[in-house]
């Protein structure tokens, strides 16, 4: 019991320390946190009495968070919809979207219809589009996720059209999901895929629309399937926050927009 | 014939759970043991936890685990004894109260996530916090400690309080000196399996402690739970998977760690109370 007593009496006494420190809160987009995270902490060093919380939870949430104050910024890697203008969007970095199969496999390329008729189940083996006579498993992503969403609207398909055999959530879940099944098709962002074929993992990119997918042609803009990552705000973005958004848009951060394998955006 | 098959069956789902458990906790161990260095343990995580270590994370999850146990081994004992010891286990209340506890042991932990979202953290004003997370924990492992805590309370003969009653002890000290002691071997399974569901979760707490990998300076801060940090290592980022490994080492380490702990110090704290 005095045991207990202790704890309650030293979690009461650590509350007490909070220093009352400026906060800002992110939250939104699982792909673009971990970057945020990393530019948050480079901003805190050069802001002593500054805290930035990066939380993640996917696009959806970033938006919805930012609209409720619940978060000062939201995190959303995809452009904002025409439903969503009451936000403004900055711009951090680009990120690329690439179809990735099985290295073992012998496709080299797919047309935008094979793609189309994998996703919807009209064609179920490798074998209709010119590959070995294996079940074809299509990797598709969970909803809310705005990698979907770019997918979708890439290829002009409804949610409901699409056959798939498994859903994933993150992008390393997808790489992870389709290096571990000889027969399994998914898109992934194309930095974290470029990074784990240097790693020797087992997927290949393939092309799209004929342009190779590489973060190269994302930075040119050539490539078809590509998104910004965007900061979210609402209202007038002014003082800490407008601090904060200039400082993720700089060249102060483009080392770290390369690390985390994203294109950066030189201003 | 019939015996003999019933002992090879018996035997190889033995050998099988056996076989499952070793493989996972070696596999951990050999990728997780190799590399691992004491820097990882106090440095903090770098390049979104590619490099670096897991100081604050650890510190974080310590913090969450402290917090979820005081509240449920408090709560969870008294509504355990008042179940067992102060009502008639057969009244309406007690049916309604242990049928709830039985349906929330159920629950999916996201659930317990998206609530404790909701009431904590924005009802309640705390925000991403340690604070918010510890108590959406406590919330989840509640029912099962509460549920393990009473059957083995009810386990006790009856004679054991007739005698004590028959002494003239009053009802506080029959609990103390004789039906607790009794059931502490079932309370601390209880304790153990409720740190164990504690330590594991990920749902319940990306929504509630948060991802912040900073090391928190109060309860009110963010904090990265290791189980979080593991997930997102492994699911999120891209050459996180060394690292990840390590981790996951030191959550089983730590787990194991803790119920050894907790077992001894309960045991110790009763016979001196004896």
């Amino acid at each position: 019991m005095l045991k207990l007593l202790a704890l309650v009496g030293f979690t009461l006494s650590l509350s007490q320390f909070s220093f009352s420190a400026e906060k800002l809160v992110l939250t939104g987009s699982s792909t673009v946190a971990p970057l945020l995270g990393e530019i948050a902490k480079r901003f805190e060093k050069s802001h002593n009495d500054v805290r930035v919380d990066v939380q993640t939870g996917g696009s959806s949430r970033g938006i919805a968070d930012t609209r409720q104050g619940v978060a000062d910024i939201g995190m959303v890697s995809r452009a904002l919809k025409p439903s969503e203008k009451d936000l403004t969007a900055f711009t951090v970095a680009m990120d690329g979207i690439g179809m990735i199969v099985h290295s073992s496999n012998p496709i080299e390329k797919l047309t935008q219809e094979q793609i189309l008729n994998i996703y919807k189940g009209k064609v179920k083996s490798w074998k209709n589009v010119g590959g070995p006579d294996k079940s074809v498993t299509v990797v598709n992503k969970a909803e809310g996720r705005s990698t979907l969403e770019l997918f979708l609207k890439h290829f002009q398909l409804k949610p409901y059209e699409i056959k798939a055999s498994v859903i994933i959530g993150d992008n390393e879940q997808g790489i992870k999901t389709v290096a571990g099944n000889p027969n399994a098709i998914g898109y992934v962002s194309i930095g974290a895929a470029e990074f784990s074929i240097s790693q020797g993992v087992n997927i290949k990119l393939l092309p799209l629309n004929g342009i190779v997918s590489s973060t190269e042609n994302v930075r040119n803009g050539r490539f078809p399937l590509s998104r910004p990552l965007n900061l979210v705000a609402k209202g007038e973005v002014s003082g800490l926050k407008k601090q904060f958004i200039e400082f993720a848009k700089s060249s102060e951060v483009s080392d770290l927009v390369r690390d985390q394998y994203f294109v950066s955006v030189e201003q | 014939m019939g015996d003999k098959l019933f002992s090879i069956l018996v035997h190889l789902s033995v050998l099988v759970i056996a076989l499952v458990f070793f493989a996972i906790v070696g596999d951990v161990a050999i990728k997780g043991f190799t590399a691992i260095q004491w820097d990882f343990i106090f440095t903090e995580p770098s390049r979104s936890g590619r490099e670096g270590g897991v100081g604050p994370i650890l510190v974080s999850t310590f913090l969450l685990l402290g917090i979820c146990l005081s509240i449920v081994i408090s709560l969870g004992l008294g509504t355990a004894i008042y179940l067992n010891e102060f009502t008639f286990h057969k009244s309406k209340f007690s049916k309604i109260i242990e049928l709830s506890l039985d349906i929330l042991a159920g629950v999916p932990s996201i659930v317990f996530g998206l609530f404790g979202n909701v009431l904590f953290c924005k009802i309640l004003g705390l925000g991403f916090s340690i604070l918010s997370g510890g108590l959406t924990l406590a919330c989840m492992a509640l029912p099962l400690f509460i549920r393990t805590a009473q059957s083995s309370l009810r386990g006790i003969p009856s004679e054991y309080r007739s005698g004590s009653k028959a002494l003239g002890f009053s009802k506080a000290t029959t609990l103390i000196k004789v039906t607790l002691p009794v059931a502490i071997p079932g309370i601390i399974a209880g304790l153990i399996l409720s740190i164990g569901r504690a330590m594991a979760e990920t749902a319940a707490l990306i929504f509630t402690s948060g991802y912040v990998d900073r090391m928190p300076s109060s309860l009110l801060d963010s904090g990265r739970a290791l189980s979080v940090h593991i997930y997102d290592l492994s699911m999120n980022i891209s050459g996180g998977d060394l690292n990840a490994y390590r981790s996951a080492f030191l959550l089983i380490i730590g787990l194991l760690f803790i119920n050894f702990s907790a077992s001894t110090i309960i045991k110790k704290t009763l016979r001196v109370e004896n």
